[in-house]
């Protein structure tokens, strides 16, 4: 609410201003919010869609948007481009209302489409002098270097153009303005393994540069190497906002155990121990907490063969799935 | 701009082919007027023991088929079908086609408003229609001239085109205020040529029943007849003051629904 009168101030007087100037000059030391939704709502009909989403996206991050197919995703990321319209709940970008203000927020924007479609009949030049039309501003040059570094022939007919290389063209299309905020939805399908490297590298360059990133995603090791924050989505809903670091530092470790005899099912079913699977000799099990508690347990017993893993954000997540279904169950 | 160059490059390649059409339709009409014009008077005898409803059908009714105005007239109903057949599917489609061919995702990221967009398309479509409207007419002069043995009826050819430019615009943003306000795009172009289709079949069931005489209202195709612009010598002005008014509307409800529209991706 105090964000939305202050970016009314010029029209007030008096003291009002005086207390929202202090007000504004203490908010930039702040980091500032690129992106904030508040409550949005979108339902069509009642099928699919998304309810009362909230979240931020800080000035300079890489924000991670992560759900299975049909979560809501690409809805809310359409909705957040003036594409559809929210039932309820709004949101700003650059301060700025999604739909009132939509052509001057999109001057900064850049969008990658989960599936890319063009114009019959254009050349690859053709669509990115289109493209590159729309903003008031020189893109030749930087459309010439995204070319080079994503090996795209611009030259050729987009229709000619593998899935691959249509995404290319997609990803130049969507950078050659040097947008100050990235909006990818699901990008890297249809690009090979080195691409997607390049690709992602150029996004790291790019944040460098000060741009802010919305990554959605349901394949969860590319939001693990980019993303600062994530939000998992599920069936409309945000269920768990937070930091990449803290979810992989949960302190959860993966551990494998072989051990010399048979040790008893319960033995190291301890408080901290999830997931534990005993199979004669092997065990394996998620903990979480002191790790000393646990190796002084591992200590008492004759091993062979000891791991200890970092899980990766699949194991969490999925822990983390599971647990939640569970739970309304 | 750019909206709109990329719209003309877009349906160069269907224009192009509509004007050859106009140009077959119009040359190999007149050319049968040749052939009829030297059986004299018995043409509009044969004409006239015809069952009224085939009459009506085929945009006869009072005209003169013996003179060369009189059956351009008649080739002038066909003309007004293809032009707003042009005109209608034009509409729907440049509206529509940006969600069709998923496009939308390209265009509507771009800093311009929904308005612009609808200006810059609907500013190429009246130009694509004008365009449409010149070379029929252009056909239909030459033609005539060729064929006509009389004295010249230019000015009555440019009145009837101009007819047929009104009914072009019409079609044009009935068409486009449909596709803004259908929630499917894909459904846009059925809908536009089934109210053409309708809207016709009830001109031709107005000439059949005089008590059907206040439809005429409802329908395009009874503003701009061309026995009623040839006996006149003019519009009608009541029917204009009623074209404008369907125009306006139309062009309100294509932007006001537009702007509102969830894009269908």
């Amino acid at each position: 609410m105090v964000k939305n009168s202050m970016l009314g101030s010029e029209e007030k007087y008096g003291n009002t201003l005086k207390v929202l100037v202090v007000l504004s000059i203490k908010r930039g030391v702040d980091k500032m919010n690129v992106i904030e939704v508040k409550n949005l709502t979108k339902t069509y009909g009642k099928a699919r869609g998304i309810s009362d989403v909230s979240f931020n996206v800080e000035q300079g991050e890489v924000f991670g948007f992560i759900g299975p197919n049909g979560a809501g995703k690409s809805t809310t990321i359409r909705t957040l481009l003036s594409l559809i319209h929210p039932t309820s709940g709004s949101a700003t970008i650059f301060g700025k209302d999604i739909i009132k203000d939509s052509p001057a927020i999109k001057k900064d924007i850049g969008y990658l489409p989960s599936e890319v479609f063009y114009y019959e009949n254009m050349r690859v030049k053709d669509l990115l002098k289109y493209s590159a039309s729309f903003y008031k501003k020189d893109c030749g040059k930087r459309m010439k270097e995204l070319a080079k570094i994503m090996e795209l022939d611009l030259n050729r007919k987009i229709d000619d153009l593998s899935l691959g290389n249509k995404k290319k063209v997609g990803i130049v299309q969507g950078l050659l303005h040097e947008p100050k905020l990235i909006i990818l939805d699901e990008p890297t399908s249809g690009l090979d393994p080195l691409m997607q490297h390049k690709f992602f590298e150029l996004l790291e360059e790019e944040n460098k540069k000060g741009a802010t990133i919305l990554f959605s995603s349901h394949i969860l090791s590319e939001v693990q190497r980019l993303c600062d924050r994530v939000a998992i989505i599920k069936e409309g809903k945000i269920i768990k906002l937070e930091k990449i670091s803290t979810l992989k530092e949960n302190n959860y470790k993966k551990i494998h155990i072989e051990t010399t005899t048979e040790i008893g099912k319960d033995y190291f079913a301890i408080e901290g121990v999830t997931d534990l699977v005993v199979d004669r000799h092997k065990v394996d099990f998620l903990f979480k907490g002191d790790i000393n508690t646990v190796m002084k347990k591992i200590a008492t017993t004759p091993i062979v063969n000891i791991g200890v893993e970092e899980p990766d954000l699949e194991e969490i997540f999925m822990h983390f799935y599971e647990k939640e279904e569970a739970y309304e169950q | 701009m750019n909206i709109f160059k990329r719209e003309m490059r877009a349906n160069r390649k269907s224009l192009i082919i509509w004007c050859i059409g106009v140009l077959f339709i119009v040359g190999s009409g007149m050319a049968k007027f040749a052939a009829l014009s030297n059986t004299g008077d018995s043409i509009n005898k044969l004409m006239a023991d015809m069952p009224s409803s085939l009459q009506a059908l085929m945009g006869i009714g009072s005209l003169d088929l013996a003179t060369v105005d009189g059956y351009f007239g008649l080739l002038y109903l066909y003309l007004v079908i293809m032009a707003s057949i042009h005109a209608a599917m034009l509409g729907a489609t440049i509206i529509s086609k940006e969600e069709r061919d998923k496009t939308a995702e390209f265009l509507f990221v771009k800093p311009i408003s929904r308005t612009t967009v609808i200006t810059a398309k609907l500013g190429a479509s009246i130009v694509i229609v004008i365009v449409f409207n010149l070379v029929t007419l252009l056909c239909s002069i030459i033609f005539v001239d060729y064929f006509n043995k009389g004295d010249s009826v230019t000015s009555e050819v440019v009145l009837l085109m101009g007819g047929m430019f009104m009914m072009q615009l019409l079609f044009l943003f009935l068409s486009t205020a449909v596709a803004a306000f259908v929630k499917k795009p894909k459904f846009s172009i059925p809908i536009t040529t089934g109210i053409l289709l309708v809207t016709f079949i009830m001109s031709v069931g107005i000439d059949l029943k005089s008590n059907l005489d206040g439809l005429k209202y409802v329908t395009p195709f009874k503003y701009y007849e061309a026995k009623n612009l040839l006996h006149d010598g003019r519009f009608d002005g009541k029917f204009v003051v009623l074209s404008f008014l369907l125009m306006a509307a139309s062009i309100l409800t294509t932007y006001v629904f537009y702007r509102k529209r969830d894009l269908h991706i």
